[in-house]
């Protein structure tokens, strides 16, 4: 099987959320969902010191994540229904929609907020990687709109002889959890998982 | 940001985490003088004629716990993960429970039941209602979501059950026309549940304590849950004043005692609807989610 994922260059993400965008389209999402979402990590301040210089430590990067398509995912764990698996081919996890009974169960184990529950369909519904897109040839639609070129796709293992090996950093979990197929070329200022230095600067526009 | 709107868009959850335990160990200690082979004859039917009290209170429970679901016509396919799933696992339980409950009572009308068949069906019933509490005890062990992966958390659901069911079960006797307050164990059922309020005090206590810690980049568990002390308190409160009721109570008579009982149950649970409601408010995961 060969595992497909996801590279995420933090020193290029302007935090545009043109990828957000792209997908909400080509999925058709409704305003309360997205698949993919760009997290805006802050903190820090400014410090008078004796002479009256002013010093900062403030800093700000951007997070852009969708479904990891994780090689232990705690929503196919959890859902009590069978109806997560990973696709053979490609190490898509996918939500069966004729199994799905919209229990939120997917939603409510994922440390990445990937799985949503649509309201209208009353179903779980998640990044496929835009498997009809990868089936075609083609990138998934967030890393082809990507202008700053922050996103790529491809092998797992050929990603990580790319760009190395990095999976997390905060505000996203421990990549030891759930084993995430993601690569990131972490940000200036990248801070480790479980910083307490800074916050999430965007908490309304993450869906 | 607090955990009311989670909890909010789960109460169905929060009922049926109140009910459905409290439910169940309640039909379990009705019918331990059945099981026992201690009930006469005639105490026999009026257990089983009643017993329909406590499985609808279990019921409402779980049928409470299928409203929270998108399409549940495609339900029949969570018997596909059962040992896998955690949640999948209760579900199973909790239907061999009714199914076994619901047999068992209709064979309670038969003109001329078999005794040993009878006291089986009983013991095979009892066993599977207190798998179905464990099962839903351990359906929160969600390793991604510490505030419910926590240790204390199946301890908690266990008193619950322990605090709940035995009013629950003075209800269900005083329904089938027995006076709890005549024998010893009426007041012991309720001391038992005495216990259990003290043992749920403590395990919340060290809850609030362990759990104060807890949070990830969007929230914390003081900020999901604010004024946890007050939500405790209401518990002690609802609970205290349900166990004052049963205990007066169990001197009355006929209807008196049933509604006592009813009014004595009803408190109880409130007291623990608002410690399951705060459950769901604390639900967040170890990354990005509440």
């Amino acid at each position: 099987m060969a595992q497909y994922g996801f590279h995420f260059d933090g020193t290029r993400c302007t935090g545009c959320k043109t990828c957000v965008l792209a997908c909400k389209d080509k999925n058709d999402l409704p305003n309360d969902i997205n698949f993919r979402n760009v997290h805006e990590f802050g903190g820090g301040s400014w410090k008078q010191d004796a002479s009256g210089c002013w010093t900062t430590d403030a800093f700000t990067y951007h997070v852009s994540v969708a479904c990891n398509h994780c090689d232990a995912p705690a929503c196919m764990e959890m859902c009590p229904q069978g109806a997560i698996g990973k696709d053979e081919a490609t190490g898509e996890v996918f939500s069966d929609p004729e199994m799905c009974i919209g229990c939120g169960t997917c939603a409510n184990s994922c440390p990445y907020g990937a799985p949503k529950v649509d309201a209208t369909k009353k179903k779980s519904v998640k990044c496929d990687m835009c498997a009809d897109r990868v089936a075609a040839g083609k990138q998934p639609v967030c890393v082809e709109a990507c202008p700053l070129r922050a996103l790529d796709f491809g092998k797992i293992d050929d990603l990580r002889a790319k760009y190395g090996t990095d999976a997390e950093v905060a505000p996203l979990p421990a990549a030891s959890e759930t084993k995430p197929n993601l690569v990131i070329t972490l940000p200036v200022n990248a801070k480790k998982v479980g910083d307490t230095s800074g916050d999430e600067q965007n908490p309304r526009e993450i869906k | 940001m607090t955990g009311f709107p989670t909890a909010f868009s789960e109460i169905t959850l929060v009922l049926f985490t109140t009910l459905a335990p409290s439910g169940a160990l309640a039909y379990v200690l009705a019918n331990l003088p059945i099981a026992f082979g201690r009930a006469t004859d005639e105490e026999r039917e009026h257990l089983d004629r009643s017993s329909w009290l406590l499985l609808a209170v279990t019921m409402v429970g779980l049928v409470a716990s299928a409203t929270h679901l998108g399409n549940p016509s495609n339900a029949l396919y969570v018997f596909t993960a059962v040992g896998k799933s955690p949640l999948s696992t209760e579900v199973f339980c909790a239907v061999v429970f009714l199914a076994l409950a619901g047999v068992y009572w209709l064979y309670s009308f038969a003109e001329r039941p078999r005794r040993r068949l009878q006291r089986a069906a009983v013991i095979a019933t009892n066993a599977a209602a207190l798998a179905f509490v464990a099962a839903t005890a351990f359906a929160y062990n969600v390793g991604t979501v510490p505030t419910w992966s926590h240790p204390l958390v199946p301890i908690s659901l266990f008193a619950n059950a322990l605090m709940g069911g035995p009013v629950l079960a003075c209800l269900g006797f005083a329904a089938a026309r027995f006076e709890p307050g005549r024998a010893p164990w009426g007041g012991r059922l309720l001391g038992l549940s005495a216990a259990a309020l003290a043992a749920n005090l403590a395990v919340y206590a060290v809850m609030a304590v362990q759990l104060a810690p807890v949070s990830n980049e969007l929230a914390s568990v003081p900020e999901l849950v604010p004024n946890y002390a007050a939500f405790i308190a209401a518990f002690a409160v609802l609970a205290a004043a349900g166990l004052f009721v049963g205990f007066r109570g169990l001197r009355a008579r006929g209807r008196s005692l049933v509604v006592r009982m009813a009014c004595a149950s009803a408190l109880v649970l409130a007291g623990l609807f608002v410690m399951r409601f705060t459950f769901y408010m604390s639900h967040l995961t170890i990354g990005l989610g509440i």
